[in-house]
């Protein structure tokens, strides 16, 4: 079955996909985390907050971008962020944005709405009680909510946060339909250089695999201790 | 001190709290008490603003509760409430707990604040206990960790919501008495409880609720001596046979 | 099915279903894709291979595409029907041994209606994924059909279009089958028995 194979091809690229490709896919998915779980917190918030209009346009939000696929949506962000950058800064041309940081602002912007779900369970897991002596304690809501909630609803959430990142990282690769190079496009493009389909995605899935079951096992061990100290 | 003038609060349509007034004097002690769902937990949660009251008016120390103008969070820092549940920060230790209030609301140092943490601790005799998380706490240990944390913001009056309802009977003592010697001392203090032995010693005026409504407001021989009230009288006959 | 698999007595299938579960899982989707359209014609028996290639072009692209997306949504069904097995209290299958059932009549009797009453807000979830993944498979036949360099600089406001009534098509949609799935729940709920509030959880 693998007599036509020329794993030949995989080492001679291997520079290649992990200089570049890969490096695209783990930048853009930490600078996706980071950004999507500090906005998808504060979306969290405005979702829980008494004030009506605040929580119903983040959760119209979070619906929206849970409802279209995300291909869709980086499309829509590719398209349409050099234009809103013009509009924003006033100027008469499309603003040059490169393929990344239109996928950066969209992958951001998408998970914001994922995050912004689970920080949401978070936050509603830790008992009002809390709140309450906080606020007892002469805390204002910021400070509540920085000292005592947020700590205690990310610590609970981590093992979920943590799975959704994984998901996070296997989704960058769908920049590959803005013909961006991570790790998958680069693959892509070698593949069709050299016409080795077959082992460069083959390739591309094994590390891909390797990577989220390492990542989904350091998951689950961090779960199972945190379920100790409850 | 603290004054309630007619206060009146629903949830949608459910009136839990209607015409409620009564005054507690500086050094005064008043338990609350009453059958579960009578609105004694929501009564006490008004006078520092953690629930809103439709009608009516609270003032604490002159200040009003209600108004939307006031600094809550001011008027909060100066009285010192006590949970049901503890309610201690879980992902602090135990002296962190106390130096949260004192260095974020007060702006004391880091070192004052640690002091002061120490002195109240020796006082509710759990200094060794000062870097455990709560979770390694008993019940009483940590209602007695939270009255110290409570005391931490040098409060001009005391609110106490059902301080031991959730503590295993062993345990009641232990708290009470950390509560009985801030009486002693002359703190102004508002306790729900059921615990009418604390009130026999050092409550002045006992009210009684029921559906909302304060039912009895009297002096303690008063209210125990005889209870005008049908409700108090059956209320005090089940609590005092067991 | 490999859902079951995983939370019987039985070690060897339970391994056996882990493995599936954590391939599928751990790749992503489009990569999978990939290897659906590219890599499996090749290693096929040859004439197999052959035949795929040559399907008409609607097919040659419709098949692997469908067996991708089936494979990989059975696998988080089955994670679902997992949980959901999981989450009924162990009473529940020793009382149905003690009754005298087998093991595989308790399950067909009693804890897989069960299960599947409790699974079914995820699975809505998981409906509404698969509609959205199917997005992924049509973005490939679209940039094989456009050329994907070239499409890159030649989108016109056509495509805009497009991509506005593919974007309301698939809210709509989703819509729909929200419906249609909440109209389900209430039909088959047990008096009494509170669904279990959903339990945060990753996905897409």
């Amino acid at each position: 079955m693998f007599a036509g194979y020329d794993f030949d091809v995989i080492q001679r690229s291997l520079p290649y996909l992990f200089r570049d490709g890969m490096t695209f896919t783990v930048t853009l998915t930490l600078i996706a985390m980071s950004g999507g779980i500090v906005f998808g917190t504060l979306l969290a918030m405005m979702r829980l907050s008494s004030f009506t209009p605040l929580s119903a346009l983040s959760g119209g939000y979070v619906n929206l971008m849970r409802s279209v696929p995300l291909v869709l949506v980086i499309f829509w962000f590719f398209f349409l962020v050099p234009y809103i950058g013009a509009w924003a800064i006033g100027a008469n041309e499309p603003i040059r944005v490169g393929a990344f940081w239109s996928a950066a602002i969209t992958f951001t912007m998408f998970e914001a709405a994922y995050y912004c779900e689970i920080m949401r369970a978070g936050i509603q897991s830790i008992p009002r009680g809390q709140v309450w002596s906080g606020y007892a304690l002469g805390l204002d809501y910021w400070q509540t909510m920085g000292h005592i909630v947020l700590p205690q609803a990310f610590r609970n959430m981590v093992p979920v946060l943590l799975t959704q990142t994984i998901i996070l990282f296997q989704d960058t690769s769908l920049v590959y339909v803005i013909s961006a190079t991570d790790f998958l496009g680069a693959a892509s493009k070698i593949a069709n250089r050299d016409y080795r389909l077959v082992e460069m995605y083959t390739f591309v899935a094994v590390v891909y695999f390797i990577i989220s079951y390492a990542l989904s096992q350091v998951v689950r061990r961090l779960q199972d201790r945190i379920a100790v100290i409850r | 001190m603290i004054s309630l003038k007619n206060v009146a609060k629903w949830y949608g349509s459910f009136q839990v709290l209607a015409d409620c007034s009564t005054e507690v004097a500086k050094g005064e002690v008043v338990v609350v008490c009453g059958p579960s769902g009578s609105g004694k937990s929501t009564l006490i949660k008004c006078v520092n603003g953690l629930e809103p009251f439709q009608k009516g008016e609270i003032t604490v120390d002159g200040i009003s509760v209600g108004d939307p103008k006031t600094n809550l969070p001011k008027l909060r820092s100066r009285v010192g409430m006590v949970f049901q549940h503890f309610e201690l920060f879980p992902h602090m230790t135990v002296m962190q707990n106390l130096t949260l209030g004192q260095v974020k609301v007060l702006g004391r140092s880091r070192e004052e604040a640690l002091q002061k943490g120490m002195k109240l601790l020796e006082r509710v005799g759990l200094s060794a206990h000062k870097d455990k998380f709560p979770a390694q706490l008993s019940g009483g240990q940590q209602q007695r960790v939270a009255i110290a944390r409570a005391l931490s913001m040098d409060p001009i009056a005391m609110l106490f919501d059902e301080p031991t309802s959730a503590l295993d009977p062993e345990m009641i003592n232990e708290v009470l008495d950390v509560m009985v010697e801030l009486a002693k001392e002359g703190m102004t203090m508002m306790v729900v409880t059921h615990e009418m032995g604390f009130a026999r010693k050092v409550a002045r005026r006992v009210i009684f609720m029921d559906a909302g409504r304060i039912v009895e407001d009297a002096g303690k021989e008063e209210f125990f001596g005889t209870p005008r009230s049908e409700r108090a009288q059956l209320f005090l006959s089940k609590i005092l046979h067991h | 099915m490999v859902g079951t698999l995983r939370t019987t007595p039985l070690a060897w299938a339970v391994r056996l279903g882990n493995l599936y579960v954590e391939i599928f899982r751990n790749i992503p989707l489009i990569v999978q894709m990939f290897l659906w359209f590219f890599v499996m014609p090749e290693l096929v028996p040859e004439a197999l291979g052959d035949w795929i290639k040559q399907m008409p072009p609607p097919w040659g692209s419709y098949v692997p595409a469908v067996l991708c997306l089936g494979v990989f949504t059975s696998v988080r069904i089955a994670e679902q029907v997992r949980a959901g097995i999981n989450s009924l209290p162990r009473g529940q299958r020793m009382a149905a041994i003690a009754m005298g059932l087998t093991e595989a009549e308790a399950y067909r009797y009693v804890i897989l209606p069960q299960a599947l009453r409790i699974i079914l807000p995820p699975l809505t979830s998981e409906f509404m994924n698969v509609i959205k993944n199917s997005s992924v498979a049509l973005t490939i036949g679209l940039l094989e059909l456009t050329g994907r360099a070239r499409a890159m600089q030649e989108f016109s406001f056509r495509v805009f279009e497009a991509f506005a009534t593919a974007t309301v098509i698939y809210l709509l949609t989703n819509l729909v089958v929200v419906l249609l799935m909440r109209a389900l729940e209430r039909k088959v709920r047990v008096p009494g028995l509170i669904a279990a509030g959903g339990a945060p959880q990753a996905g897409h």
